[in-house]
């Protein structure tokens, strides 16, 4: 019976979730995304993977320069590898637990490992602010 | 920031580190990493350190410390010293420790507490002021 309201639950949850991803982004102020007006289908396995709003890509281009040091001009985007900004392994996980500082979030073991760029940590902190608030 | 804490606390059971090979021993180190900076939060609320310094200067004072130490190969050497990071955060965070210690080791730091404080202390030579730092320059 859980298991039937689970799955209810989550088929509810695929459908109003880009409406309040709209929202929430007119409520920031920030550009409206039109790829959040796709429709999402009502699979078993809810998991909308969408691109990070760009300012959360700036806010964690942010916390990267200040903890690696680098001056604010230099170009860091959403390609930008950690590896190749000058940081070591123990800077990238340093730099995780800012980001779980800022966001408020708790990164799992195993997806620390799979961020190798800017964008990787982007998407893995939007993902999780959408499944703490949505 | 609840579960985070909450997340940190139950690592407190350990059991005595015997890393097999350094990339477990690596392993231990990032781990021991994270839960240090979990409980940051607990350690500034404990010792009142919020107009002192700010929880990223706590995490690169933590980092620096480990990175220390970034040299050493030997899974066991690791381990000794995990171990001893272990107890030093179990300190802090059961308030055994007091706050002008924290303060003292982690905030002000190594190179504040003694030297280049004053005018007459530019002209020390710089193997003194290496040599109090550590025993390895």
């Amino acid at each position: 019976m859980a298991a039937a309201s689970a799955s209810s639950f989550t088929s509810l949850k695929s459908r109003p979730a880009p409406g309040l991803a709209t929202i929430a982004a007119v409520k920031s102020g920030a550009p409206l995304s039109f790829s959040f007006r796709r429709p999402v289908p009502a699979v078993s396995r809810l998991r909308i993977s969408c691109a990070a709003k760009p300012e959360t890509v700036e806010k964690v281009a942010k916390i990267v320069k200040k903890q690696l040091a680098l001056p604010t001009e230099t170009p860091v985007t959403g390609d930008s590898k950690f590896a190749a900004l000058g940081a070591d392994s123990l800077d990238t996980v340093e730099i995780v637990m800012g980001l779980e500082e800022e966001f408020d979030i708790s990164v799992e073991e195993d997806s620390a490992q799979s961020i190798a760029t800017v964008q990787d940590a982007a998407d893995l902190i939007e993902e999780l602010v959408q499944k703490k608030c949505g | 920031m609840g579960e985070r804490a909450a997340a940190a606390s139950l690592k407190f059971v350990t059991v005595q580190a015997n890393s097999a090979s350094l990339a477990e021993a690596r392993a231990r180190v990032f781990e021991f990493f994270k839960t240090t900076c979990r409980s940051i939060p607990t350690v500034m609320e404990i010792y009142n350190l919020q107009d002192v310094v700010n929880e990223s200067q706590l995490r690169s004072a933590v980092s620096s410390e480990i990175r220390r130490h970034a040299h050493i190969t030997n899974p066991k050497v690791i381990d000794m010293l995990l171990q001893k990071g272990t107890e030093e955060l179990h300190n802090i965070v059961q308030h055994s420790k007091q706050r002008h210690h924290i303060i003292g080791q982690y905030v002000v730091g190594q190179r504040g507490l003694v030297h280049d404080l004053g005018t007459k202390d530019e002209g020390t030579s710089d193997f003194l002021k290496n040599f109090y730092r550590s025993n390895y320059f």
